[in-house]
């Protein structure tokens, strides 16, 4: 076990090193700095200078030593357009992308298992085919045109739901600013989590389908049915659950692409959080503001990766053992 | 029935209330300012806070008129010292009263911005008299002192006093904090996300009706996020208005459209440094012909802007009424065989894509209309960002600007665009056609110093005649501004051609 | 005795794929979606000759005729679905621009499908410690969403070499982004038929046999493994369109001179409020119908050729 849990930290290390030198590619390959920090009157000389005492003329290997250092202790260079830590502007978006990821998920889960359910239950059903109709639907629609239609049917013909930003936020602890606490805060996550949650939504539900229709046909429940349960213990309860943990396995592969619908759906939406703060840090060209988001994301990736990963080896022995090629 | 009562008296509290009634604001612009210090960047978001949390010496009125603020009157003692007698009983934000120091340290430190420095340099020095009054003092005779003194928004001197320096992109006191006698008291700002105001209950100016008791101000970049915002009823104002936007604006019962033309041009530059054919005024001629400016206006920009044919607007002393933007296909084919060029070249173009109004369509059509006199062009376009770094760089062969004149003057426009690059001086800073007249530079030098207004309007006409004779730029339009807003935001009264709506004035019913 | 075997087997696999194609041919929504899809290849194919005017020459930009209404609307006759904003015939910039999408949706899928295979298969094969190095590679690949790496990548092009330079190579970049992005789904489904052919005897007969480990892979394992490819193939070609659509939306993808349909979608975008919907609308519905009988067809191949597809 010991083994299997230093051989998955070790890993973790090494991507994050590739991920540290890819940032500090970017953050040294964009422009010289030397030209951002001064006007155009000041002398070669002074430039030739400055770059001495910034450490520029020594070897990229130095210069990356130097980088790793300063990203440990958390410095990951402080943005153009912010003038702040880079690390700081980030982390103050977090919360705005996690409240927004969360309702996402409530919306899906709350959504997609009774869909999911339905359609196993009653496969021939004209609901179920409604649903299987519309989640093959859903899931060809791109996440863009689904916000782009709900801001225009909720927010601009039928004026229901604010279409852009946060409204009233409120301070928690320190900097997280929740916008659960108000009914402005509510309505304005209204649509961002609902266009992700439809853009994610359908591959749940037919997954769900599927599981649980391979699980019906199994011998405990036929077991369980003889006994004389009651259908919907034996369909949410006894049935749901083992239908459960192929599809978390999924939802932690799928939590990635939720990272990166955010992105599009912040967008859209100006949602405050960091995938809007990394769209307009790439129209802004604010290097250190990129470099140090791609560290961050990275960062979560690999921690959340590990964790699940060392989760699993716990819970199920036989994953150490498929993870060695057998 | 308690509650019917309870509403009843509620109802009736709101009508008697009507008219004095404060109101919160929330609105949405297209740029949010970069930094906090008024003097960090000579731009449109920067002096929109200024004009919310300062007050100018003087500003222009929406007719085009100078109107007294913080200097209440003035007179011009000599040729080159102007007496302005300042405002009693002011108060800054901190609760420190305004004086003449604030006046002076406040020009001192225009004087050492980077971007301001241009504007300010014509001023030598500024002396006390007294406590509410200064003397400025020019180094000639600057018919244009009083457009210039527009731009001074005294600051708190002694909440800036030692801490006041000036860094582009860094991180100072200045750009931190904010202490000015403005009619609102920044609160809280988040940087690209929001700013909140709060109304300065000691501002000196109790005339004004403005009755807008906080502000909430959101950066929105996209046109049509920013629409939708005003649609939905999430915010209350906004700018601007995407031209393909207004017909929509207009048929919104709820929303109210202002639309007004600005004296901002918008021109391409051709490089004659980079390309020999540019050199040909044959050549240039028949790509001012080829291009239409009327058609640009009216399908692109819904006829919201003026077809240009010249740099100058029409309410500008070098304006020449003669000069219309001439759109003539079989000329330009005729002078493009004349000038050897029948098959046609290709060149490199680029333009920003959301820095004015539509700029990235407008290079798109321009593209297609060179192409009919068999100009082949690459069109790059890019954020502004990036875009003006390759403009410094003259990174292609044609490229687009558009420039406010700072002065509300001719004389601004042909410094920066048309006169002959000068690194010391500053001329022609952003002249990316390489194009340099010695004729040209002579009347600008001349018009800086000429005090009488038909002499100075002759020298300036004389400058755009010359321009259009050799066809040096392409003028394409002057941009119009379009602001939205519920109905009962009165803004019409409070917005100009400068774009700096005084928010303060603003009465909400 | 060993040629006996073999044409056997060659003859079951054809009437199997009789077998599949003639359930094919009685499921109607397949069939359908086998037809659009064809349509939409045969107008990529032809789009130069088909579309009414040539969106690479600029002077079929017009402004006169901008924001005209589909023919059914404004019985223009010239412009069956009307124009966008810059006067151009949309039906003939839909068509180049389902082209483009198609033509990147497609390659991207072919780098990653060789790149996949090739490494399924060497994982499968030699297995040991070169297949666990893999393997993990892929994990650490898959763990990152392939969304998210092209995005993060596409701006990285842009911010490391401008979006002047950039624009020119953005098809090739963008190919090349999602190409790379999603290759250890076909590695690992090879890699698992792979594993699961290894035992068999005719493997075995054909090492000692002397044949070349090369020649066994391709030749022998290889075309056992088709049937999960094609529809991992299938699936993923829309999956690129989707990325590349994405891209293109935020700004990182196609660049206005040369539309993809989803850079059609996010200039038409703007126009959504003011009346002229069609700019926005009809690529929309070009590219989710598109995505729809893509999604379909794989649907269907999954469900009747029953493979193990390892997204785990």
């Amino acid at each position: 076990m010991l083994h299997f849990l230093f051989r998955r930290v070790i890993q973790a290390i090494i991507v994050m090193v590739v991920i540290s030198i890819i940032s500090f590619l970017v953050q040294g390959r964009l422009g010289d700095p030397v030209q951002q920090m001064v006007g155009q009157s000041v002398s070669l000389e002074d430039r030739e200078n400055l770059r001495e005492e910034l450490g520029l003329n020594d070897s990229l290997v130095d210069q990356y030593m130097r980088f790793a250092k300063n990203a440990i202790k958390g410095d990951l260079g402080v943005s153009y357009y912010y003038k702040e830590p880079a690390l700081e502007v980030i982390l103050r978006k977090v919360p705005a992308t996690l409240e927004l990821s969360f309702s996402a998920i409530v919306l899906i889960i709350v959504i997609s298992i009774p869909c999911g359910v339905i359609a196993a239950i009653r496969p021939k059903s004209l609901l179920s085919k409604a649903l299987m109709f519309f989640s093959s639907i859903g899931l060809s629609v791109p996440i863009f045109i689904i916000a782009i239609f709900l801001v225009y049917f909720f927010s601009v013909e039928w004026q229901i739901a604010p279409s852009f930003g946060r409204g009233e936020t409120e301070v928690i602890f320190s900097f997280w600013e929740t916008g659960f606490t108000s009914w402005d805060g509510l309505q304005h996550l209204f649509l961002p989590s609902l266009s992700l949650a439809l853009a994610l939504m359908p591959l749940f539900v037919r997954l769900i389908r599927s599981e649980m229709m391979e699980v019906l046909q199994s011998e405990y429940i036929k077991f369980a049915w003889a006994k004389g349960l009651s259908p919907m213990r034996i369909y949410f309860v006894h049935a749901l659950k083992n239908t459960l943990l192929p599809i978390i396995t999924v939802a932690g592969i799928q939590a990635g692409t939720l990272v990166a619908y955010t992105i599009l759906t912040e967008t859209i939406f100006q949602w405050p959080g960091m995938g809007f703060l990394f769209w307009d840090a790439i129209s802004r060209v604010d290097t250190p503001l990129i470099s140090a988001y791609l560290m961050v994301v990275g960062a979560m990736f690999v921690i959340t990766n590990t964790l699940v990963d060392l989760i699993y080896g716990l819970v199920n022995p036989t994953v150490r053992l498929s993870s060695h090629g057998l | 029935m308690k509650n019917i009562a309870y509403l009843l008296a509620s109802f009736f509290i709101l009508t008697t209330s009507f008219g004095i009634q404060s109101a919160p604001l929330s609105m949405a612009f297209d740029a949010d300012p970069v930094s906090l210090d008024p003097h960090e960047q000579l731009s449109e978001g920067t002096l929109q806070l200024s004009h919310l949390t300062f007050d100018p010496l003087i500003r222009w009125s929406q007719n085009g008129d100078i109107e007294p603020r913080l200097a209440t009157h003035w007179e011009q003692q000599d040729e080159v010292t102007l007496r302005l007698h300042l405002r009693k009983n002011v108060e800054f934000h901190t609760g420190n009263a305004f004086t003449a120091k604030d006046v002076i340290f406040t020009i001192q430190r225009l004087k050492r911005s980077t971007d301001f420095r241009a504007m300010f340099d014509a001023i030598r020095d500024v002396k006390q008299v007294d406590d509410f009054t200064v003397d400025v003092i020019t180094h000639q005779t600057t018919p244009l002192l009083l457009n210039i003194l527009t731009y001074v928004f005294p600051m708190d001197s002694k909440f800036y006093q030692g801490r006041d320096e000036i860094i582009k992109h860094g991180e100072t006191f200045a750009s931190k904090n904010i202490s000015g006698t403005g009619p609102f008291i920044l609160k809280h700002r988040e940087s690209g996300v929001r700013l909140d105001f709060v109304r300065f209950a000691n501002h000196w100016d109790k005339q004004s009706k403005g009755n807008v008791d906080s502000i909430k101000m959101t950066p929105i970049r996209s046109d049509s996020t920013r629409l939708a915002a005003l649609l939905s009823g999430d915010v209350d104002f906004i700018f601007p208005i995407s031209p393909i936007d207004i017909p929509r604006v207009k048929r919104s019962p709820n929303i109210k459209f202002i639309g007004m033309q600005s004296t901002r041009i918008l021109l391409l530059h051709m490089n004659q440094a980079r390309r020999v054919e540019f050199r040909d005024q044959r050549v240039r001629k028949a790509i001012n012909l080829a291009i239409n400016q009327s058609l640009i206006v009216e399908k692109i920009l819904k006829g919201f802007s003026e077809p240009a044919g010249q740099l100058s607007f029409s309410q500008f002393l070098g304006h020449v009424p003669e000069i219309k933007p001439v759109y003539d296909l079989e000329k330009a084919k005729q002078l493009m065989i004349d000038a050897g060029y029948e098959k046609g070249f290709r060149i490199s173009m680029m333009s920003p894509n959301n820095r004015y109004i539509q700029d990235e369509r407008v290079s798109q059509a321009i593209v297609a209309m060179l192409s009919k006199i068999n100009i082949a062009v690459d069109l790059k376009t890019l954020p502004k960002a990036q875009y003006f770094q390759e403009f410094d760089k003259r990174s292609a062969d044609m490229m687009m600007i558009g420039w406010q004149s700072d002065t509300n003057d001719s004389n601004n426009l042909f410094e920066f665009l048309v006169a002959c690059t000068d690194p010391n001086t500053g001329m022609g800073a952003y002249n990316a056609s390489s194009y340099c007249n010695a004729q040209i530079d002579e009347r600008i030098r001349a018009a800086n110093v000429e005090m009488s207004p038909s002499l100075r309007a002759k020298l300036l006409q004389d400058i755009e005649r010359i321009l259009a004779k050799e066809s040096a730029v392409v003028p394409l339009l002057w941009q119009s501004l379009a602001w939205g807003a519920k109905q009962n935001f009165k803004i019409e009264n409070i917005v100009n051609e400068q774009n700096f709506p005084h928010i303060g004035d603003l009465v909400v019913e | 005795m060993k040629h006996i075997n073999k044409e056997q087997v060659i003859s079951t696999k054809s009437k199997h794929w009789i077998h599949l194609w003639h359930g094919f041919l009685s499921d109607k929504i397949a069939v359908l979606s086998l037809l659009i899809f064809t349509f939409y290849c045969l107008i990529s194919l032809a789009a130069p000759l088909i579309a009414p005017f040539d969106v690479r020459d600029p002077s079929f930009m017009s402004l006169e005729n901008s924001e005209i209404a589909p023919y059914w609307i404004d019985g223009d006759s010239r412009f069956l679905l009307g124009t966008d904003g810059q006067g151009r015939d949309l039906l003939s910039v839909i068509l180049y621009g389902t082209r483009l999408s198609l033509t990147i949706g497609i390659f991207a899928v072919v780098i990653q499908g060789v790149l996949g295979i090739c490494i399924g298969l060497i994982a499968g094969y030699f297995g040991g410690r070169l297949d666990n190095f893999l393997m993990r590679c892929a994990d650490i690949q898959l763990s990152f969403s392939n969304m998210m790496v092209a995005i993060i990548v596409m701006a990285l092009f842009q911010t490391v070499f401008g979006i002047a330079s950039y624009q020119h190579l953005a098809m090739y970049i963008l190919i090349l982004v999602i190409g790379l992005a999603e290759w250890p789904l076909f590695a690992r489904t090879v890699r698992a038929s792979v594993l699961a052919e290894k035992q068999k005897e005719y493997i075995d007969a054909a090492r000692i046999m002397g044949i070349g480990s090369g020649r066994i892979m391709f030749k022998h394992i290889l075309p056992n493994t088709v049937s999960p490819l094609l529809v991992i193939f299938t699936i993923q070609i829309a999956n690129a369109i989707i990325a590349e659509a994405a891209l293109s939306f935020l700004g990182l993808g196609m660049p206005v001179t040369q539309p993809s349909l989803g850079s059609l979608i996010s200039s038409g975008f703007s126009y959504m409020f003011s009346g002229a919907w069609w700019i926005c609308v009809i690529p929309s519905i070009t590219l989710i119908v598109l995505i729809l009988v893509m999604n379909l067809l794989g649907d269907w191949l999954r469900d009747h050729l029953n493979p193990k597809v390892y997204k785990d």
